[in-house]
């Protein structure tokens, strides 16, 4: 358990050090205190983050390439549920005038199982889409969490 | 000198930091690929890469081109830069 207390920044260490060593000493070893120290350890890193304009742009940084890669997740799974608008599927193409980005090509099902009936009752019963919704609303609610860790992080304190 | 040293750490860094970012979206479309079962391709300049899933031949093919790769990186540094910039400008010393 004294060994997670390395992890706290120097000036943390050389302030407070002597007095969380002794107290370590009194708490059990279990791993809600482990967690408390790591947490710990996070918020005081944040603080030197904070203090300090080009560590704070470095961490914007890293927090904005984070929020860009969901972004194109989400946007591959909207792609993927935009082409399955219809049974069967619909070929869709992403392209900006003479360049193309991505398509999605569904094959030519001639011998398919569905009749009609089937097609009409897809229609009201999408169960395709369910893991794509699925992923969707993890990848959403992902965003959200990463979009706020930083309210939330200044707010805890 | 150390401004210039100081200069070149950051490109490596960001490039570093975009390169991850990249690769992590890739295994995530991979994983998105085997939950929806596609048939993924993924075009990097004259060469594919092909998932492919025979035991389901009515499902999708997706396909992400060169543009569609190379939109992607640019994306993912344009939103890294200017989330580091508008901290810049922004940043005011904690009281």
């Amino acid at each position: 358990m004294k060994g997670l207390l390395r992890l706290y920044p120097r000036w943390w260490r050389e302030r407070y050090g002597r007095e969380m060593e002794v107290l370590v000493d009194e708490l059990p070893s279990r791993t809600g205190v482990a967690l408390d120290l790591l947490l710990g350890a996070a918020m005081a890193y944040a603080f030197v983050i904070r203090e300090n304009r080009i560590l704070s742009a470095a961490g914007a940084y890293l927090h904005g390439v984070c929020v860009a890669v969901l972004l194109q997740a989400i946007g591959f799974v909207l792609l993927i549920l935009y082409s399955e608008r219809w049974p069967g599927g619909v070929n869709t193409d992403v392209a900006l005038g003479p360049f193309h980005f991505a398509a999605v090509m569904w094959p030519i099902d001639f011998f398919g199982p569905r009749s009609l009936t089937q097609a009409q009752v897809t229609r009201w019963l999408p169960l395709d889409w369910l893991p794509a919704i699925g992923l969707l609303v993890v990848l959403v609610a992902t965003l959200v969490v990463v979009m706020t860790a930083p309210r939330l992080l200044r707010t805890s304190r | 000198m150390r401004r210039l040293s100081a200069a070149v750490s950051l490109v490596l860094l960001s490039l570093l930091a975009v390169a991850v970012a990249q690769a992590s979206l890739v295994a995530l479309i991979l994983l998105f690929s085997a939950v929806l079962k596609l048939n993924l391709t993924i075009e990097l300049g004259l060469h594919y890469l092909h998932l492919s899933l025979p035991a389901a031949p009515y499902r999708p093919e997706v396909a992400v081109y060169n543009a569609g790769s190379i939109a992607s990186v640019v994306f993912t540094a344009a939103g890294g830069a200017v989330a580091a910039t508008w901290k810049f400008r922004r940043w005011r010393a904690p009281r």
